[in-house]
């Protein structure tokens, strides 16, 4: 037990960075702003889900009271929180379990693999509540204010938000177990990155498909509907997940009901932890070691092959384009957010063409229109330049050199090529979702050529100063300290800072478009004057990514 | 070839200094071993030769270029192998050498050539068409090194070369070191291995807490005392 204290209180340092956190405040006394500030952002951030969320369950109380069930608001609570945790939680434990580099050092020490495995899962429950805290409370508070609800709820309350993950998370660590005893996931980590990323994606458009519904038109005939005979989802699913019930019965119910279902919420989940750490016991260590083995083809080459494959000595930018080319396209992680907008604007854009309701065709028929035509071709523009900038690329292009940002420090080329390298590979990524965009745009609202010949031409000078200002985002503050490729992307904060941006430009442009059709000037003439502007906007920027590259190359120390 | 002057350098604000107003000055043709106990500052001086940290004090000359004031000129002189060989998993062992000729601009034949002479004597032939990420750390250690010599620089600066490195490389490393060196060449590295030194370097420096605390050949270091030797002669100086 003892073993087990101290390895779950080093867990939880490491990951929550506490004493790297002091060691940064106390000792090298900086950045502490972007602490500030990323601690900032997501209350924002969280509190703007929060109140979008809490508004979706406020609706379903509402309706959920009119059939004399508002219970339901807690159900769908609790719902959403399972589902949360167990898509969230099998990718972070195959990550914990499996991939991070403490288990090296772990393993050889004199540990039980479940002292392990239970402390990773512990360290992963904690990090879960701060995902469910804005999806659970929200539900609890607001069946609880609605109906009255005395202290015991309140208390009862407390330990159903604390038990909630433990059901779904253990359910997906069994999961992650049985799969990693089975197949040597090891070896194919890219492949499940791309899979969890696609279905991450799929989640996202769907829920996001749903709550456009809820929120549009009528939420609470929508919720009522939802709720009533014709698509009773949360109760199918809710008879399959009975432990959902019994919280919600526990939370509902007054008296000894009540207590009964909590006292089996509570069983269930200690009982599930016990097998966990049985099963984990048995079969973690024969899952982990036999992924740890690393095969490599043995094709010795001789001098005549080695002459066949090494390229003719380029020029050093072209080197350097192509060194971020392969490394991009040879990680999952960065393949997948760097190209996501260019997979989920198409599909969003084209999702409507085929629903056939009468109001989206209506609105498809009218932007096909010639006196909307302006509307359409700059409707189209901001589109393309959303979809070709919302991207990684620039944004963390020093960032994901990471520790090996010191070939880049050592080698005799000039900071000023090692970015137009980066640029250009920024841009290489950004003219495949310029392209795809137009395409779309040609074929769902039919514009005539010119139009199409404006929007490429507008959207590619637009994307290219969207770009140097996200390469610049990235030269100022690169994210150099990270063990997966997955921290350079995903938890870097000049993703958040690339997609600010994005929005300002494209508030920029477009106000400028407004006053300049207010001002009576003709279409033709505010075409040339948005591109003109951006074009002598792009002469600057480079200047100012150029000479901040040289400062910073020199200043970042590795 | 290095001249190193008042060199200092202090992380954070802690105000310690990692290098304390070192100089230094290592001529063309020679093996240079700079040695040290843990945390003297060895790789501190390395990496501000080679450009990845910036002194606070002081001045660097590496082939007659300043490389605080022209960086790229004394980059283009140096192959530098650092302490643990971090290179791109993702690319593979030719894709890499094929990179670092293509930025350091070696000729295409004079490319071909070195990297069959160097995978050939690394044993590594078998491995070029391998992604780096399925390399041994000894594997990679080999490929960094083709790296930082495929340009042929004039000066090789390299942190702990041997560690990694099975016995037949290594032995390899050492003679291409002094072949190197007998060309007229220099060669700065930093090891541990205290035989090393004895036997391959023709002046050592002795670093300990930032100061350089003792320098030249073996002979000088032991003051006469013939039987005394490089293990008496460190354990002696960085005691105190």
């Amino acid at each position: 037990m003892k073993q087990f204290i101290s390895l779950l209180r080093i867990s939880l340092n490491v990951n929550f960075g506490i004493s790297a956190l002091r060691y940064r405040f106390i000792k090298e006394k900086k950045r502490l702003w972007e602490s500030i500030l990323i601690f900032l952002s997501i209350i924002i951030g969280g509190g703007f889900f929060t109140a979008f969320f809490t508004m979706i369950l406020y609706n379903i109380y509402l309706a959920g009271a009119a059939i004399n069930s508002p219970e339901i608001v807690i159900t769908v609570g609790l719902l959403a929180g399972q589902f949360m945790i167990f898509l969230f939680g099998i990718l972070y434990i195959i990550s914990a379990f499996y991939f991070s580099d403490d288990i090296n050092i772990l393993v050889p020490l004199p540990l039980k693999p479940y002292h392990i495995l239970g402390c990773k899962f512990l360290v992963i429950l904690i990090n879960e509540y701060l995902i469910l805290l804005p999806v659970l409370i929200p539900s609890i508070v607001i069946y609880g204010v609605g109906s009255n609800a005395g202290i015991s709820y309140w208390f009862k309350s407390v330990f159903i938000i604390l038990l909630s993950p433990i059901i779904p998370l253990i359910v997906a660590s069994v999961f992650v177990l049985i799969l990693m005893r089975l197949v040597n996931v090891r070896k194919s980590k890219d492949l499940l990155v791309v899979i969890g990323s696609l279905l991450g994606l799929f989640f996202w458009i769907v829920v996001n498909y749903y709550t456009q519904r809820i929120s549009s038109d009528n939420p609470e005939e929508f919720i009522r509907d939802l709720l009533s005979s014709r698509i009773n989802i949360i109760e199918e699913l809710g008879e399959k997940l009975p432990h959902v019930f019994w919280g919600t019965y526990s939370l509902s119910k007054t008296g000894l009901d009540g207590l009964i279902y909590f006292l089996l919420i509570v069983l269930v989940s200690v009982l599930a932890f016990i097998f966990l750490l049985w099963l984990g016991n048995r079969i973690f260590y024969k899952g982990l070691l036999s992924g740890q083995e690393i095969s490599r083809k043995k094709r010795s080459l001789t001098a005549e092959q080695i002459n066949r494959k090494t390229q003719e000595t380029s020029n050093p930018v072209m080197a350097l384009f192509w060194r971020e080319w392969k490394l991009f396209i040879r990680t999952p992680i960065y393949v997948i957010n760097g190209l996501a907008g260019m997979i989920i604007v198409p599909f969003l854009m084209l999702m409507p063409y085929f629903d056939s309701s009468g109001e989206t065709q209506e609105i498809l028929s009218l932007a096909r229109q010639s006196q909307f035509i302006v509307q359409a071709t700059l409707g189209s523009l901001g589109l393309l330049l959303f979809t070709a900038s919302i991207n990684i690329v620039s944004c963390t292009s020093l960032s994901r050199e990471g520790r090996t940002f010191w070939i880049s420090k050592i080698i005799p080329v000039s900071p000023k090529y090692q970015v137009t390298a980066k640029l250009l590979h920024g841009m290489a990524i950004s003219g495949m979702g310029i392209l795809v965009t137009i395409a779309l745009i040609a074929f769902i609202l039919q514009l005539p050529f010119t139009r199409l010949l404006v929007i490429l031409i507008l959207g590619t000078l637009g994307s290219f100063l969207l770009n140097i200002l996200n390469l610049i985002i990235d030269v100022l503050r690169p994210k150099l300290e990270w063990n997966d490729p997955q921290e350079a992307v995903k938890q870097n904060l000049n993703g958040f800072f690339s997609i600010l941006l994005t929005f300002i430009a494209l508030g920029c442009w477009g106000g400028l478009s407004i006053l300049l059709f207010n001002l009576g000037i003709p279409e033709g003439w505010v075409y040339v004057i948005l591109g003109l502007s951006t074009a002598v906007l792009l002469i600057p920027s480079l200047i100012i990514l150029y000479s901040l590259a040289e400062a910073s190359y020199k200043k970042l120390e590795i | 070839m290095i001249k190193i002057s008042n060199l200092s350098k202090s992380y954070n604000r802690s105000g310690v200094k990692a290098v304390d107003n070192l100089n230094l000055h290592v001529k063309a043709g020679e093996i240079f071993g700079f040695l040290g106990p843990n945390g003297a500052g060895k790789t501190t001086t390395i990496k501000m030769m080679v450009g990845l940290l910036n002194p606070d004090e002081g001045s660097i000359i590496i082939n007659g270029f300043d490389n605080q004031k022209d960086p790229i000129g004394a980059k283009r002189s140096i192959g530098y192998v650092p302490d643990s060989p971090m290179v791109y998993d993702r690319l593979t062992g030719l894709e890499y050498l094929d990179f670092m000729a293509s930025v350091y601009q070696v000729p295409s034949d004079v490319k071909r050539e070195r990297i069959d002479y160097f995978l050939d004597m690394f044993g590594l032939a078998d491995a070029a068409n391998d992604l780096i990420k399925s390399y041994s750390h000894g594997m990679k250690q080999k490929i960094v090194l083709t790296g930082a010599l495929i340009h042929n620089p004039a000066l090789w600066i390299m942190d702990e070369p041997m560690v990694g490195l099975d016995p037949r490389s290594s032995h390899l490393l050492k003679e291409l070191m002094r072949e190197h060196c007998d060309r007229g060449n220099t060669v700065f590295f930093s090891t541990h291995i205290l035989e090393v030194a004895e036997r391959l370097c023709d002046r050592i420096g002795i670093i300990h807490k930032g100061r350089l605390i003792a320098i030249g050949t073996l002979e000088e270091l032991r003051h006469g005392e013939q039987a005394e030797t490089l293990e008496n002669i460190f354990l002696e100086l960085t005691e105190q």
